[in-house]
């Protein structure tokens, strides 16, 4: 199914899809709801989309207009229920009375109700490492100035956009605080349709209930990104997609760009598309064409925006689409279900939607101009992190391409791992790698041994103890090009017991059969010996997509303990038995390496 | 609109509303009748009557309503 199709978001349809809901044994996700409007009727729309993204959800509704009791109180109902994730969500309706009552100063109201937000977060996370999702406050009809307000202060408009802007501001410092815009959809859907005073005076409803399903759409965006399901790659056709008409018949100069393209929506798009490799979205190309021919435009086209620098795979053949996507995403290394596909022709459409389950592939408009607006719609691509290394992501595929075409040339693999003078960064969690680390943990999937997704506000707390933690990364760079950082290992202390726990484990999969796993190993025994530890242990948790570490433990000589506890195996390694792996990786500031 | 085809209309809403193809209407009817109209589906139910019917009722209209013969009374004054 389509990831987000807008088209089945009825509130009518929703509620008797939660009324069939089963109990399934898809991922469970435990909710938390705190607000001071009604949340009975957004709890079934919740559990209905969830369900359709194969996650089953537990909610806990707080108190009406309790957030702060909840937040504070630490035997509250909140606390005990133990949420992955809290949802704060609060109206304007409530926003416009603290306005009107408030015999203060109105200069400073936006900023004090966003430190309200803000000491109530604070509370939250101080108690559970969660994520925690803060509401917006649509823009109010009031104006009693007219257009004039603009030039006026302390407006009520004026003090709801400030205090929407002054709470993005404080979240924009805390990483696992997101914001959920409900301004954005009162404003797409029309902000004159969104409220529903009559509803709010009889059941204290957010909203009317045919958005209802958009405002809970959008947290279950925010929520799925915070567990770690994100787009990562957009597939593009050429053909009637980057550009009007066909490179193979039209030739250089005469398909659909520039001045043949009117209205420049080829080149609206395409900007867009840089804006999100921008991001780090990964950009690829497959298309039936001629390589040369398709790649000429990208060369030698003066109005393409597009480079072959923003494209980290590119595949232009006479092959069919599905199996061309499926050699990108084995380069890629990375899950169909975080694939999109973008092509203008409804046949390809089809073919790939039935041969690739999982993938992501809108339909598109047949103008070009509204190619744009229709993936806006769908909000595909909500993130948990961002880093600065996104806008690298694309040129490490492409740096790893020159690898592959160079590895051809070496007698084995040594010779070649050699000739790649790999130079590795290991150390500690610190407060410049913590926010790519969380990502990482967010985003891995397949070379992940506990899938355990501890947030970034997790990472700080582990990074600050280093009585119960040792928690490291590492960074990767070689001749052609820098990985960053690309491994997080997580150590649990047991002094007590002389054990150390590897609680989580985790590489990236652009670094595959490099020794990186090997060196990683190597330090976490040496870790072990040096603080006097008798043994090392650590647990497979098997998921959808980590079969490929299944073997992990075994490969290292760990011993598999008899007593299975569910779906996990445990294993365990005495510190002495180790034999440190040979790598061919060089560790920055040591003596000898660079 | 006579009131024998409001009536019908209306039962169809609380029918594809409530999920429940045996429920029957008459003007006696409230809440404590059937069951599955709670506070929760008496909001989905206005809505749902105002939409089908093409209406818009006021507040205070929505709060005084003690039964469905008040709905149905409500609603002929609107659809005259």
């Amino acid at each position: 199914m389509l990831k987000n199709d807008r088209s089945e978001l009825d509130y009518a349809q929703l509620v008797k899809k939660a009324r069939s809901l089963r109990p399934g044994n898809g991922y469970r996700l435990k909710m938390a709801l705190l607000a001071n409007v009604s949340t009975q009727h957004l709890t079934p729309l919740l559990k209905a989309l969830f369900a359709g993204n194969g996650v089953d959800l537990e909610v806990y509704e707080g108190g009406f207009d309790a957030i702060e009791l909840e937040a504070y109180n630490a035997e509250s109902g909140l606390y005990r229920f133990q949420p992955q994730v809290v949802v704060i969500l609060q109206s304007v309706m409530k926003l416009k009375a603290a306005f009107y009552d408030d015999n203060g100063d109105r200069g400073s109201f936006g900023k004090t109700q966003a430190d309200k937000a803000e000491a109530v977060w604070k509370a939250i996370q101080a108690r559970l490492h969660v994520p925690v999702i803060q509401s917006t406050y649509v823009l109010p009809p009031e104006r009693v100035f007219g257009n004039y307000g603009l030039k006026v202060a302390d407006t009520l408009q004026g003090a709801v956009s400030e205090v929407n802007r002054e709470l993005a501001l404080r979240a924009r410092a805390i990483p696992s605080v997101f914001m959920n815009d409900i301004d954005c959809i009162a404003g797409w859907v029309g902000r004159r349709h969104f409220l529903d005073e009559k509803l709010w005076a009889i059941a204290k409803s957010f909203c009317a209930l045919e958005f209802l399903p958009e405002v809970a759409q959008s947290i279950v965006d925010i929520a799925m990104a915070c567990i770690g399901r994100a787009v990562k790659c957009v597939v593009l056709d050429l053909d009637g997609t980057l550009w009007g008409g066909v490179v193979g018949e039209d030739g250089l100069e005469g398909i659909g760009l520039g001045d043949l393209d009117p209205g420049g929506a080829y080149r609206h798009f395409q900007l867009f598309l840089r804006e999100l490799s921008l991001r780090g979205i990964i950009l690829a190309v497959c298309s039936k064409n001629n390589e040369a021919t398709a790649r000429e435009v990208f060369q030698k086209h003066t109005e393409m925006v597009l480079k072959e620098e923003h494209i980290a795979v590119f595949v232009a053949n006479w092959e069919d689409k599905a199996a061309n996507i499926k050699g990108i995403r084995e380069k890629l290394n990375i899950g169909f279900d975080s694939m999109v596909f973008l092509d203008d022709n409804p046949f390809e459409r089809n073919l790939v939607r039935q041969m690739i389950p999982g993938i992501i592939v809108p339909e598109l408009p047949e103008d070009p101009g509204l190619y744009v607006r229709a993936l806006a719609e769908l909000n595909l691509f909500e993130t948990a992190s961002h880093s600065g290394l996104d806008a690298q992501r694309n040129r490490f595929y492409q740096d790893q391409q020159k690898r592959e075409a160079e590895q051809k040339q070496y007698a084995n693999i040594e010779e070649y791992l050699c000739s790649l003078q790999t130079v590795a960064d290991f150390r500690r969690f610190e407060p410049g790698n913590i926010s790519r680390v969380a990502q990482l943990i967010q985003r891995s999937n397949q070379f992940n041994l506990t899938t355990r997704r501890h947030s970034e506000a997790d990472c700080e707390a582990m990074m600050a103890d280093d009585q119960q933690f040792h928690p490291f990364a590492i960074k990767i760079q070689d001749r052609y090009g820098d990985f960053g950082l690309i491994n997080v290992v997580i150590l649990k202390l047991h002094p007590a017991e002389g054990r150390v726990e590897i609680d989580t484990f985790i590489m990236s999969c652009r670094v595959l059969q490099r020794g990186v796993e090997q060196f990683a190993m190597n330090k976490i025994f040496e870790f072990a010996k040096r603080g006097n530890y008798k043994s090392v242990a650590g647990c497979y948790i098997p998921t959808a997509k980590n079969a490929m570490v299944k073997d992990f433990y075994a490969q290292f000589g760990f011993v598999r303990d008899e007593n299975p506890r569910g779906e996990e195996t445990w294993w365990r390694l005495d510190a002495g038995r180790y034999v440190p792996r040979k790598v061919f990786i060089r560790e920055a500031g040591l003596a000898g390496a660079d | 609109m006579t009131d024998a085809e409001i009536q019908q209309k209306l039962t169809a809403i609380f029918r594809s509303v409530l999920d429940k193809d045996s429920i029957e209407l008459t003007a006696t009817t409230t809440a404590k009748d059937i069951e599955g109209w709670d506070s929760l589906t008496h909001v989905d139910l206005i809505v749902a009557v105002e939409k089908g019917f093409k209406v818009s009722f006021t507040t205070k209209e929505v709060m005084a309503l003690q039964s469905v013969g008040d709905l149905m009374r409500l609603i002929a004054s609107r659809c005259k």
